[in-house]
């Protein structure tokens, strides 16, 4: 038996409607139960390989994990419980935040913003001072 | 599952759970070694049946679980809630209901 693909088993859960939280800690969890079970059977002499092989088979089948844990429907995201609702709310959370999107990002890239407007500033400040030299320079000159 | 368990079986794992929680928090593989230990390895869950049933029972409001370090890793425990109390205790009465219905139909003289 292959070592379970406990990172596929996350993308599996929440491709099955299963809300990232739940589907995320979930795997972490079985994951978890995984090295215990191994630590278990290496601690009572089984050769690693061996551990990894009898832990696997004690955890089950990760697609029987999946159609378990998809099967409840609490456990599925707001938007597969109600997808009606989800197609009129989603949208016009979108439209919403389309006005916000450019704040937001100017919010979340504020550091560099700054230094572009500080290099604008110093580059104006520098040729308004040489025009005002050949301004000076051709007045009296 | 490694095992399997029969269809009349639905509802255990629930009660199981909550009854080992009503002690003390646990966490998913501490509960499996229990299950076995209290039921004689009469009761053997498939090992990663209970956390859809964990996650479920956290769902409802009757478990809430708590992220602990614990020896280089990040244990989730599960303890009981006030409305989990509750729900053991209906459990609790139903699987006794329900136990006492068979046995007097075990113990009666055949029907059929």
């Amino acid at each position: 038996m292959h070592e379970p693909d406990f990172h596929d088993l996350a993308t599996r859960l929440v491709q099955s409607g299963i809300a990232a939280r739940h589907a995320h800690r979930a795997a972490n969890e079985i994951r978890d139960h995984y090295d215990d079970l191994v630590d278990a059977a290496v601690n009572d002499g089984a050769p690693s390989r061996e551990a990894r092989r009898q832990a696997a088979r004690e955890l089950g089948k990760i697609d029987d994990l999946v159609s378990e844990m998809s099967a409840r429907r609490e456990l599925k995201a707001w938007a597969y419980r109600y997808p009606r609702a989800a197609l009129v709310v989603y949208p016009l959370a979108c439209l919403a935040a389309l006005p916000a999107a450019p704040v937001y990002a100017g919010i979340a890239n504020a550091p560099l913003l700054a230094r572009w407007g500080a290099s604008l500033l110093a580059a104006s400040l520098f040729t308004a001072g040489l025009l005002l030299v050949l301004q000076l320079s051709i007045l009296f000159g | 599952m490694a095992k399997s368990n029969p269809p009349f079986m639905s509802g255990v794992p629930e009660l199981l759970l909550l009854r080992l929680l009503d002690n003390r928090e646990m966490y998913g593989y501490e509960l499996v070694r229990s299950i076995k230990e209290v039921t004689g390895e009469a009761i053997s869950l498939g090992e990663g049946v209970i956390y859809p049933v964990l996650h479920s029972l956290e769902r409802n409001g009757s478990l809430k679980a708590r992220r602990k370090p614990v020896g280089g890793r990040t244990r989730v425990y599960y303890s009981l809630t006030k409305q989990g109390r509750g729900r053991l205790q209906d459990l609790q009465d139903d699987w006794r209901r329900i136990q006492g219905g068979i046995e007097t139909a075990l113990e009666s003289p055949g029907h059929a």
